[in-house]
């Protein structure tokens, strides 16, 4: 008998409890409601990739020597490097090369290892086509440099978290003219 | 209590002033309440479609439908309209019968249970006096159909979803009608405007939701599971069935199921303002004020204002229940079909019975605050 009744005022704590956690979590979402969007309004705004940022490959034509050690290092071998061997000058003459971005998996190695730095990252990263093999850029494509986000009139520029002012989590709000937290890099050399 | 307002009486007068005969009046009243209502409602899902949105963007703080139209209100109209134009598919080894038959089964007894909808005195199409009986009975239908449509679609999700909403149609009915049954014997009738009248007179503390303190949280909760809202939305848990019972469906006839299923939240919030807030009463009892400040029941412009506060404070307690249904659609997980089914029928079930035995008790005992 007293069993019973302790298992139906257990059940019903539990109940209680229940109740209690539904309605904090009930607050929370409440609560979410007067913030503000943290969404980046993406074709009128966008964020400034970082410097690092890894994205589509530039290449210079005239800077290339031909080696190969892109395609080397490359986990696929993606580059295609078209040379031939000048006997007059005794040197390799590039004829044509190119990089498939539709296979490339923006890994960086081609750029860490190219010798004469004649590769390089670009913060692209729209690279949308209707068909794949549009994304083969040859050394022409590959020459052209990108539209950079800042300078672009239809879009507004929004800073990434890491380059927010100290304090601030929401790049709509940064004040004019604030800097990032940290010191700059010209700064750190004068100290 | 004043009779209010009474449309058709005056529709058919002046009718007739107009030169027509009496029975030509009557004819042209008869369609125009059901078809204000289907505009109505249909309206309605509109705009419970475009604040799911918005307060879905607000709670996970996006900004959700901004282009289309001011704020986005024409959002659910345009997604309307792509639904009507889309080809309507039926999958080669489906019955096209049932397959069709399907989703009209589960929406028309939704728009059929606004027959009993009062948002005011005489702002109801036919007072039954088997009012809110009605409305459960048509709640009943609509798992057959989402069965039928299950089970026609040649599908292993599809006829899963099916079952499942069956068993968790099946299983919420229960203590939902034994909810209504504690209001119904407060009430002595099961007319939802006698409903509503008995709760009138006290403004806010005449409402039901004090004395159905269990009841109205027992109500709320299968009428979740009903609509299948989100904690319980088992049947089309896309995680696990892709969209259940709706997988195989395209066009207007998963457009039917939408509506359906957005028509059947707004009609169970209606309800629960029907049942627990009072119906189309203000918080403060608009007559005695009015007796208070000196001003005749009978007089016109009172009753006009009080019969559009009526329909304004029905929509107002219908949407704010919509705004909590949405709210905790973002806040409460979903649960398993196990627990749903342990929830329905090991702690809903019997604690509906016993409000409905204290109700009784209160009844015998203080026959004067429980209605006797």
């Amino acid at each position: 008998m007293f069993k019973i009744l302790k298992q139906v005022s257990d059940y019903a704590k539990d109940t209680f409890q229940a109740a209690k956690y539904i309605g904090e979590g009930l607050a929370v979402t409440f609560d979410h409601m007067g913030r503000r969007p943290v969404t980046v309004q993406y074709p009128y705004e966008k964020l400034i990739p970082s410097e690092r940022f890894r994205g589509r490959i530039h290449f210079e034509f005239d800077k290339c020597i031909a080696c190969e050690v892109c395609v080397r290092v490359c986990p696929i071998n993606l580059p295609v490097v078209d040379w031939e061997f000048n006997k007059q000058i005794k040197k390799k003459e590039l004829k044509h090369y190119s990089i498939d971005f539709g296979v490339c998996i923006f890994c960086g190695n081609c750029v860490e290892y190219c010798p004469t730095n004649c590769l390089s990252m670009t913060e692209e990263y729209e690279l949308a086509t209707y068909d794949r093999h549009e994304l083969n850029y040859d050394s022409v494509a590959l020459g052209r440099l990108p539209y950079k986000v800042t300078e672009d009139p239809m879009v507004t520029p929004l800073r990434e978290l890491g380059y927010l002012p100290k304090g601030v989590i929401e790049p709509h709000d940064v004040p004019v003219g604030s800097q990032r937290s940290g010191k700059r890099p010209e700064e750190l050399i004068s100290e | 209590m004043n009779a209010g307002i009474d449309l058709r009486s005056s529709f058919i007068e002046t009718l007739q002033d107009l030169g027509l005969p009496l029975g030509v009046s009557q004819a042209f009243w008869i369609p125009l309440p059901s078809i204000l209502m289907i505009i109505g409602a249909t309206v309605g899902v509109l705009v419970v479609v475009w604040l799911e949105r918005k307060i879905s963007a607000a709670a996970q703080q996006r900004i959700g439908p901004e282009f289309a139209g001011p704020l986005g209100v024409l959002q659910p109209v345009a997604d309307g309209m792509k639904l009507v134009f889309k080809e309507d598919v039926v999958p080669a080894k489906a019955d096209p019968w049932l397959f069709t038959l399907g989703p009209v089964l589960v929406v028309l007894p939704v728009f059929l249970s606004y027959l009993i909808i009062p948002f005011g005195q005489n702002l109801v199409i036919t007072d039954l006096n088997v009012g809110i009986f009605l409305w459960i009975s048509l709640s009943s239908i609509a798992p057959i159909g989402l069965l039928m449509s299950g089970y026609s679609s040649n599908n292993k999700y599809s006829l899963l979803g099916g079952l499942r909403a069956a068993a968790q149609s099946i299983s919420y009915e229960i203590p939902l009608a034994l909810a209504v049954l504690a209001i119904v014997m407060m009430s002595n009738s099961m007319s939802t405007i006698d409903i509503v009248h008995q709760q009138s007179g006290y403004g806010i503390l005449g409402w039901n939701i004090w004395r159905q303190p269990v009841g109205f949280i027992i109500f709320w909760i299968s009428a979740l599971a009903e609509c299948e809202r989100l904690p319980f939305d088992l049947p089309e848990a896309e995680e696990e069935l892709v969209a259940g019972y709706q997988t195989e469906y395209a066009g207007m006839k998963f457009g039917l199921f939408y509506v359906g299923s957005y028509v059947n939240l707004v009609l169970s919030a209606l309800v629960f303002a029907i049942l627990y807030l009072g119906g189309w009463e203000f918080p403060i009892p608009l007559d005695k004020l009015a007796n208070w400040l000196g001003i005749s029941e009978t007089e016109a412009w009172l009753q006009i204002v009080t019969a559009a506060l009526g329909v304004t404070m029905t929509i107002l307690k219908a949407y704010f229940l919509i705004f909590i249904a949405i709210l905790l659609r973002w806040t409460v997980p979903r649960v398993r079909i196990d627990q749903l089914l342990n929830l329905g029928w090991k702690f809903l079930l019997p604690v509906s019975l016993a409000n409905l035995l204290i109700t009784a008790a209160l009844k015998l005992a203080f026959p004067v605050a429980f209605g006797g």
